[in-house]
């Protein structure tokens, strides 16, 4: 009988940390195939990768909290980046009249702005209305891209590309934060920390956290021990709209350019890493660290496969199949507990 | 607070409303005549997707011809979806359209483009950019296609590409091991466009290479049997060109020994895109060692990047000749004239189809 017992316990255990071991087991295995792989610029690929993804998830992470999601996501990302590139470039063809590009500052309190006003009218809507994130943000999306594109026919662009951006700018973003062993770790990486630590005060240290919490787990138990739901779910959707819009700052001046297809489809892999990384659909279940696992493991098989070579049609067969036995996973924690 | 609510409620949609009246005639292109959503436009033009960089210029080009013309015209947007295009095109016919205009979404088979023909029912239809067989052009009543001859732009490019590394070897031979190694970024799987700019890209700068005497181009990654890296979306993207990039970049160098020494690119959205991760590794700007990238299309940000001596060179697509030809033939079929009646006659091919010259473009 004890012997049953602690084969289940070991089995729960291996279970509870299936990402983990998932993670550590294709680490060995790409690295046995190509060394290299974890060579200092590798890693150093690898985690610049998970920066640049990190902030949407993390704002994604929240709307799921609440039982919600946010697909609307992608296209807010594209928006910003548009606008960044739009205005701190050296070649003003949406807006012809400026003669020099804006301040940087101004800039990113603009790309917050636009994120936090889109972020409004879902946490608004979603709030007051009862409706389903899921058709609110699926309206905000196609609203959103119509947006963009009017945004680029704007001025003299005619829809292209925008490109030719400031070198402030960009070095804000890629420039080199510290150099080891010849390998430049650029500055989002930092960006992404401080996002990250933020994130983790915000949901772990402070009230507006802990009713985010409240909220995903049972909005009727939090409205009557007195938690603000309309406020909280709007501002969590706020906080959301924030992400995708520094995030969409830092990916025009990334990628240097920016344009209708800039964020399309960047929901899909935030949502995944989350989901990957134990941020329940349940609601009210899910940490800042499992958000950041779920996205390194998304970078590292992205990195890895290409690192192998492999065939990229079993690149989706490969996340499908991370994805729902990370769901499976999941549920199964929470059937336990009931 | 409900009462409240529900004012706030119909202002918005209100506001949305006043909204899109006003972006309704900013988005066809106004001036006098430019078409409007009022159902007598004699021409509907069905874009694959608005996203599209290369298609914006064709629409904004269009647009004004069709204007100058004094034509009446819909824009479309198909939005990357053939269900959505082929419901759009019954849309317009019932509206009483008498010539289509469609830049197909589907271009795998041909069926998309009979189905569309046959509901036409005799109404002409020009297609254009996205190729479709003869077969299916000339399957019933009088249609046409205003193309590139595809195949053209990867061989532009191989030969492009060819020129360049022979002129300029032994300096593009970063590590001196007599070969040059390349990576090519492809857009979509299942494109024909994407498939042979894959293939001559490649195909017809070795020939060059070898009949000068010097070795074929070898893929940076020999494990690599594709010989090519594939944007996953199929949007062709310059976001997917510059994670591959920087992937590479990690495993790839000067230092180690074993640079990618070319980068082909089936369009400039991933040429831009690959820039961009070789900037970030300390490549391809002022002072630095350039790889040489090249791309198809001629985008503004690629000739910008080519004229800050960041990219070699791209094939340019003609927009405005694409706009200026299908703004012609339609108004041929409008008035009833002749179908190529002003079309420059060497275009021509058979009676059922224009082709669009490509150009190189290496700066100006």
């Amino acid at each position: 009988m004890a012997e049953k017992e602690k084969m289940k316990k070991i089995g729960d255990i291996l279970l509870n940390n299936a990402m983990y071991i998932i993670i550590a087991l294709a680490v060995v295995y790409i690295t046995i195939m190509r060394p290299k792989f974890l060579g200092l610029s590798s890693i150093v690929n690898v985690l610049s990768l998970t920066a640049a993804k990190l902030p949407i998830a993390l704002g994604i992470g929240g709307c799921i909290v609440l039982t919600g999601t946010d697909i609307s996501a992608g296209r807010v990302v594209g928006l910003t980046a548009c606008i960044s590139a739009s205005l701190l470039t050296t070649t003003f063809k949406v807006f012809p009249n400026m003669t020099s590009p804006a301040a940087l500052p101004l800039v990113l309190l603009l790309v917050i702005g636009v994120g936090a006003a889109v972020g409004f009218v879902n946490g608004f809507s979603v709030a007051k209305f009862k409706l389903h994130p899921f058709i609110v943000t699926l309206s905000t999306q196609l609203i959103v891209y119509g947006i963009i594109l009017i945004y680029l026919m704007n001025g003299v662009n005619n829809g292209q590309t925008l490109s030719g951006l400031t070198d402030g700018y960009r070095s804000f973003v890629t420039g080199a934060l510290f150099t080891i062993g010849g390998v430049a770790v650029p500055k989002y990486v930092l960006y992404a920390v401080l996002l990250t630590a933020l994130m983790w005060v915000i949901w772990n240290k402070t009230t507006f956290g802990k009713n985010m919490f409240a909220v995903g787990s049972n909005e009727e138990a939090a409205n009557v021990s007195g938690v603000n739901v309309s406020r909280t779910i709007i501002m969590v959707f706020m906080l959301a709209g924030i992400m995708y819009g520094l995030t969409g700052f830092l990916d025009s001046a990334r990628i240097a350019s920016a344009n209708a297809n800039t964020g399309l489809n960047y929901e899909c892999d935030a949502i995944a890493a989350c989901v990957i990384g134990g941020v329940s659909f349940v609601g009210g279940i899910g940490r800042i660290s499992g958000i950041v696992v779920g996205v390194l493991l998304l970078q590292i098989i992205f990195a890895g496969l290409t690192f192998l070579a492999v065939d990229p049609n079993l690149l989706y067969i490969i996340k499908g199949l991370i994805i729902l036995t990370a769901c499976a996973i999941d549920m199964r924690k929470y059937l336990v507990r009931k | 607070m409900k009462k409240f609510l529900s004012i706030l409620l119909a202002l918005c949609l209100m506001a949305s409303l006043a909204a899109c009246g006003g972006t309704d005639t900013g988005a066809t292109a106004g001036g006098e005549g430019g078409g409007s959503s009022s159902g007598d436009a004699d021409v509907a033009v069905f874009y694959y997707t608005y996203g599209d960089t290369y298609i914006s210029s064709v629409r904004t080009a269009l647009d004004a011809a069709l204007d100058a013309a004094g034509v009446k015209y819909q824009d479309y947007d198909s939005n990357n979806s053939q269900t959505t295009q082929t419901e759009q095109v019954t849309t317009a016919l019932t509206q009483g359209a008498k010539v289509l205009v469609v830049n197909l979404v589907d271009t795998g088979s041909d069926d998309a483009a009979k189905n569309i023909i046959q509901q036409a029912n005799g109404v002409p239809v020009i297609f254009f950019n996205r190729s479709v067989s003869e077969e299916a052009v000339t399957s019933s009543g009088t249609n046409v296609f205003v193309g590139t001859d595809y195949e053209m732009a990867g061989h532009m490019q191989g030969e492009l590409i060819g020129n360049y590394l022979l002129e300029n070897y032994d300096a593009l031979d970063l590590n001196k091991d007599g070969t040059i190694s390349y990576v090519m970024f492809k857009g979509q799987e299942g494109n024909a466009e994407a498939d042979a700019r894959t293939q001559y890209g490649q195909e017809d700068a070795d020939k060059i290479l070898t009949d000068a005497g010097k070795p074929a181009l070898s893929f940076y990654d020999s494990a690599n049997t594709n010989k090519y890296l594939v944007d996953q979306t199929g949007a062709w993207s310059s976001a997917a060109a510059s994670d591959y990039m920087q992937t590479i970049l990690s495993q790839y160098s000067e230092a180690n020994g074993n640079m990618v020494e070319l980068i082909i690119a089936n369009n400039d959205e991933m040429a831009v895109g690959a820039i961009a991760a070789l900037q970030n590794a300390g490549y391809n700007k002022e002072g630095a060692t350039v790889i040489p990238v090249f791309g198809v299309d001629a985008t503004d940000a690629a000739k910008d990047a080519i004229a800050a001596g960041n990219m070699i060179g791209t094939i340019k697509q003609d927009a405005e000749g694409m706009a200026n030809t299908i703004a012609t033939i339609a108004g041929n079929f409008l008035n009833s004239k002749d179908t190529f009646e002003g079309v420059e006659p060497a275009n021509i091919v058979g009676t059922w189809r224009v082709n669009i010259p490509y150009g190189t473009y290496t700066g100006e």
